[in-house]
């Protein structure tokens, strides 16, 4: 699949063959960087002060650079296809592999940085457990119950640190209830496998 | 057992066959159990025929008096001896213990269950319920191509349900299930020591 890139990105992206291979790549890494950290205004403005060009278009430079990166590996596109897309910039053969090689080395990266944008449900992440009996409660006195509290760590996308911790409680027959439901589910994957390799 | 000084007053006003004869000393009975065990509040509980010819103030303090007996009674899981040397010891007949007896012996299970369920609780899993999607794309991602489980716990708290939702791969599933299974295997080992 073709890349189609807008009037106004090529308008942006213009601005690298004006400047050395070297900053090309320089500006290559401050865009993985800034996809990874956010940007950082003083660091266009560093570089326009080295290049004595106006700020705007270094940024304009390197958001293009983000977007291009960001679209090629949104949609996991081949090499051929991403050389094919960057030609229409008309840029020189050693301009389009150094583009390239950023591509390639690190899409699965921006890849795993833009599925984390996506997450909008808790995803499990671990369970605790505890078997407790109950002997007493502050309205009955003898008792012997025996009850499991799991506690349920979920994690919600953006930052992989744990979110969310509930803490839940269930009796020994509903938890052999859940076991059995969740093996159902487990097994549910297997059957399935055949048609989910139709698909892909 | 111990009994404050007015429970003590009024379950020997009870006890006394000139106050409560043989008709309203088991109505009263009837009527305390009933007090406790029905889920609404009723005004009118005292309202019975059997009752009405007593001193109404006399009455509610024997009403208060056999409810909180037979609360403390459950609450401490008295057995027989136990509540039948009390009564003796509060001046009741012994066929009048035999009554009370016979009819907390009956109701006893029931009010068990009401006060076990007073009290702070984490929710309850009653169920859990599952679902296998296939997650193709999403709006920043193209080409995602997997599967995935969409997890629903079933919970309960004060009888207010509510769904714990959340996502996780077979691998997670897997660790889910294990840790279940080693929780399972950790109470039926306890329950054979």
């Amino acid at each position: 699949m073709l890349l189609v890139l807008s009037e106004e990105h090529k308008e942006h992206l213009s601005f690298l063959p004006k400047v050395d291979v070297a900053v090309v790549a320089e500006f290559g890494r401050i865009a993985l960087e800034f996809l990874r950290r956010g940007t950082s205004r003083k660091i266009y403005e560093g570089a326009a002060r080295k290049l004595c060009v106006p700020v705007e278009m270094v940024q304009h430079g390197v958001e293009g650079l983000m977007f291009l990166m960001t679209e090629s590996s949104k949609h996991m596109i081949s090499e051929v296809d991403f050389l094919d897309s960057v030609l229409v910039l008309g840029f020189v053969e050693e301009l389009n592999q150094i583009l390239l090689q950023l591509y390639l080395q690190h899409h699965s990266q921006i890849r795993s940085v833009l599925s984390l944008l996506s997450s909008d449900m808790p995803a499990y992440h671990n369970v605790e457990w505890r078997l407790d009996v109950q002997l007493a409660s502050r309205s009955v006195r003898q008792q012997a119950i025996p009850m499991l509290t799991l506690r349920l760590l979920l994690m919600r996308g953006h930052d992989g640190c744990t979110d969310h911790s509930r803490v839940l409680q269930t009796d020994p027959s509903t938890l052999l209830h859940l076991i059995s439901t969740l093996e159902a589910a487990l097994a549910a994957m297997k059957t399935k496998h055949c048609a989910l390799r139709m698909l892909v | 057992m111990e009994l404050s000084e007015s429970v003590q007053r009024g379950l020997q006003s009870l006890a006394d066959p000139s106050v409560f004869d043989h008709t309203s000393f088991p109505a009263l009975l009837d009527v305390s159990f009933r007090s406790l065990l029905s889920s609404h509040a009723d005004r009118g509980v005292l309202d019975q025929s059997e009752l009405k010819q007593l001193d109404q103030i006399l009455l509610k303090q024997s009403h208060t008096a056999a409810t909180t007996f037979i609360l403390e009674a459950v609450k401490q899981n008295a057995d027989k001896s136990t509540i039948s040397s009390c009564l003796e010891e509060l001046t009741f007949s012994a066929e009048r213990i035999e009554i009370f007896c016979s009819t907390y012996q009956k109701h006893k299970k029931e009010l068990e269950h009401l006060l076990a369920s007073i009290g702070r609780q984490p929710p309850h899993v009653n169920d859990v319920s599952w679902r296998l999607q296939y997650h193709m794309k999403n709006g920043q991602v193209d080409k995602v191509n997997e599967p995935f489980y969409l997890i629903s716990m079933n919970t309960e708290s004060k009888g207010i349900p509510e769904d714990i939702n959340f996502t996780c791969t077979m691998e997670q599933l897997q660790d889910l299930v294990g840790k279940l299974k080693d929780a399972a295997k950790s109470v039926e080992k306890a329950s054979q020591m």
